[in-house]
């Protein structure tokens, strides 16, 4: 696959003859293509509604953690408690971790904008203009997975950050001690992203009621999967990237107490290259579905 | 002459629903106008000269090959779609440049080719508004401009005019035949004879997902003469524009609505030609936009199916 610019074209020709008689410039390579398709999608995912939507939501804990600290700073707030029990800014920080963006953002993001990669174009109606071009289909969805995950970790991992200066230092938690932990969680968070992401893209490209299926699966099957001993939890993303969270499980309900109970996690490794495999493959098969499927648009 | 498409026993169907039935035809170069009414199988067909669509039966080829699953002849074919949609955050000159990226051009050589195709349709000075505030015939324009930016052999057309003012209708009518002159070809669909007629008199006449007639089809005409021809027009002095045209002898009624005037008329040829003079003149006030319900040919079509 070449990322080249094909050395045929030369410059534009002039619209007064068309190209009959001359050589047809090569096609983009796939690789080109997906790029070219990523730049021409950035903006407008960006810029989407869903994006300022996700904005509001991880906002909203900035603004908790930001209250926190205003009220500590004029001595108002006494020390930090969950449950009833006295946590520190480190554990509390861990905690929003696990609950709010592994267990909920990660997930619903993945679904929210993987089922619509293809879906959105085609309710737009502007997915013509993109399979109207001598590139493969395939290429479309590829571009516009690699706008949602730059989308979502533009948005998503500065909150995190954000949220972890306001939050590890209550009760005396030091920045620096649990920068490494900081480090890792982004570093999950994005691989997380991009498994979901590329897993419900292949829902979206499969199925006729994608958004559907992408909730019953991480609110039904995930949770069900990794609160029961055995084997299925391996079908689970969660099994994988719960098993690189550097912070304690927190056991704030029936389903967690039963997951911590059956809990066994794979070595950081194993997950890692079981969920780079894992997006590759259904990326992959998301584009070969896309390759093959008419869209028809409604009038 | 080769013919550049053809049809061989083609049909589509959506599910229970048959969208194309048994079509056998042969494009030549040069302007086939595509005529007839809404749910005609028009944009069906349209969809799979342009490899959106695979048929269901029958084979397809486009410059002898198939197009379905084909994208290299998108190197050759450039389609102005229908629908009015675009990416309305983006400028018309970052959205064309950005299309014809996909067919190979560098940044720079997508830029030039964008410019050049926006200068084309008379849109340049627009070139850096975005996309949502551009008026109806503006998008029209910047969406054929996507279609010619990569200089295609073959365009394809769906309703090109409709929404356009008359001037911007006259203009487009004018490039359409210009491009043709340059040696491309040019496939149009309008569900408007006079649209088409004023660019071709090679047309495809198209009833129920199958072809009617094709060719030279001058009998039709004294038909669709035969019934009156609704117009819708929009304008900023709905009230000036009715009383100048309440004084033609062959407006048969007149509605006058909000911001606009809908009129039925026994000479749309004339009516089409006057409508274009007194926007131009502005003298009844601007004219934003002329549509043209697609009951006007349902009659002659249920005549001609009889």
């Amino acid at each position: 696959m070449s990322t080249e610019t094909p050395d045929s074209i030369v410059s534009a020709p002039p619209l007064a003859a068309p190209n009959a008689g001359r050589p047809i410039p090569k096609a983009p390579g796939a690789v080109t293509a997906a790029l070219r398709v990523f730049e021409l999608s950035l903006g407008q995912m960006l810029w989407s509604r869903r994006t300022i939507f996700l904005g509001i939501v991880v906002g909203s804990p900035i603004l908790l953690g930001l209250l926190v600290r205003i009220l500590e700073f004029m001595g108002v707030a006494g020390t930090l408690k969950m449950g009833g029990a006295s946590v520190s800014g480190d554990a509390a920080f861990g905690t929003m971790m696990w609950l709010l963006y592994l267990r909920f953002l990660v997930p619903v993001l993945g679904v929210f904008y993987g089922t619509a990669l293809i879906a959105d174009e085609v309710d737009d109606k502007t997915i013509t203009y993109l399979f109207v071009r001598p590139i493969i289909r395939a290429a479309v969805l590829v571009g516009k997975f690699l706008a949602y995950v730059v989308t979502t970790i533009f948005v998503v991992l500065p909150s995190v950050v954000v949220l972890y200066l306001l939050v590890q230092p209550l009760g005396g938690g030091s920045l620096g001690a649990g920068f490494p932990r900081l480090l890792t969680d982004l570093g999950l968070l994005a691989l997380g992203l991009v498994a979901y992401g590329a897993l419900f893209a292949l829902v979206g490209a499969w199925m006729k009621y994608p958004l559907v299926v992408g909730l019953v699966f991480v609110i039904g099957w995930e949770q069900l999967a990794m609160a029961l001993p055995g084997y299925l939890r391996k079908l689970t993303i969660a099994y994988y990237l719960q098993s690189l969270v550097p912070h304690a499980m927190p056991t704030d309900g029936l389903g967690s107490a039963l997951q911590s109970l059956f809990r066994d996690t794979p070595s950081p490794s194993v997950s890692i290259l079981t969920l780079i495999v894992a997006s590759a493959v259904f990326l992959a098969l998301g584009g070969w579905l896309v390759q093959r499927r008419e869209y028809v648009l409604e009038q | 002459m080769t013919p550049l498409v053809v049809a061989d026993h083609v049909s589509k169907w959506y599910g229970q629903v048959i969208g194309l039935n048994d079509v056998s035809v042969s494009i030549p170069p040069g302007i086939t106008g595509l005529l007839g009414p809404n749910g005609a199988g028009k944009s069906t067909l349209l969809k799979l000269l342009t490899g959106q669509l695979k048929p269901s039966k029958g084979s397809l080829t486009v410059f002898g090959e198939p197009i379905w699953a084909n994208p290299a002849l998108y190197f050759r074919v450039g389609f102005c779609p229908e629908q009015d949609a675009f990416y309305d955050r983006m400028t018309g000159l970052e959205w064309v440049s950005g299309l014809v990226r996909l067919n190979g051009y560098s940044d720079k050589e997508a830029l030039d080719a964008a410019r050049a195709a926006l200068e084309e349709v008379d849109l340049l000075a627009a070139a850096d508004k975005k996309i949502g505030g551009y008026s109806k015939g503006m998008r029209q324009r910047v969406k054929m401009a996507q279609a010619l930016a990569h200089n295609p052999e073959l365009l394809i057309l769906d309703e090109p005019l409709s929404g356009m003012d008359p001037i911007a209708r006259r203009r487009t009518i004018r490039l359409v035949k210009d491009w043709a002159k340059a040696g491309r070809s040019i496939i149009v669909s309008s569900h408007i004879l006079y649209e088409i007629e004023a660019m071709t008199s090679n047309i495809l006449l198209i009833h129920n997902g199958r072809i009617l007639a094709e060719g030279d089809v001058h009998s039709i005409r004294d038909l669709i003469d035969e019934h009156p021809h609704t117009v819708h027009v929009r304008s900023d002095h709905p009230r000036e524009l009715a009383r100048e045209l309440l004084r033609r002898d062959d407006v048969l009624s007149l509605k006058l609505e909000e911001d606009a005037v809908e009129i039925q008329t026994s000479k749309p040829d004339s009516f089409y030609r006057y409508l274009t003079e007194l926007a131009a003149s502005g003298e009844a006030g601007g004219i934003a936009e002329v549509t043209s319900p697609d009951d006007n040919l349902q009659a002659v079509f249920k005549f001609l199916v009889k």
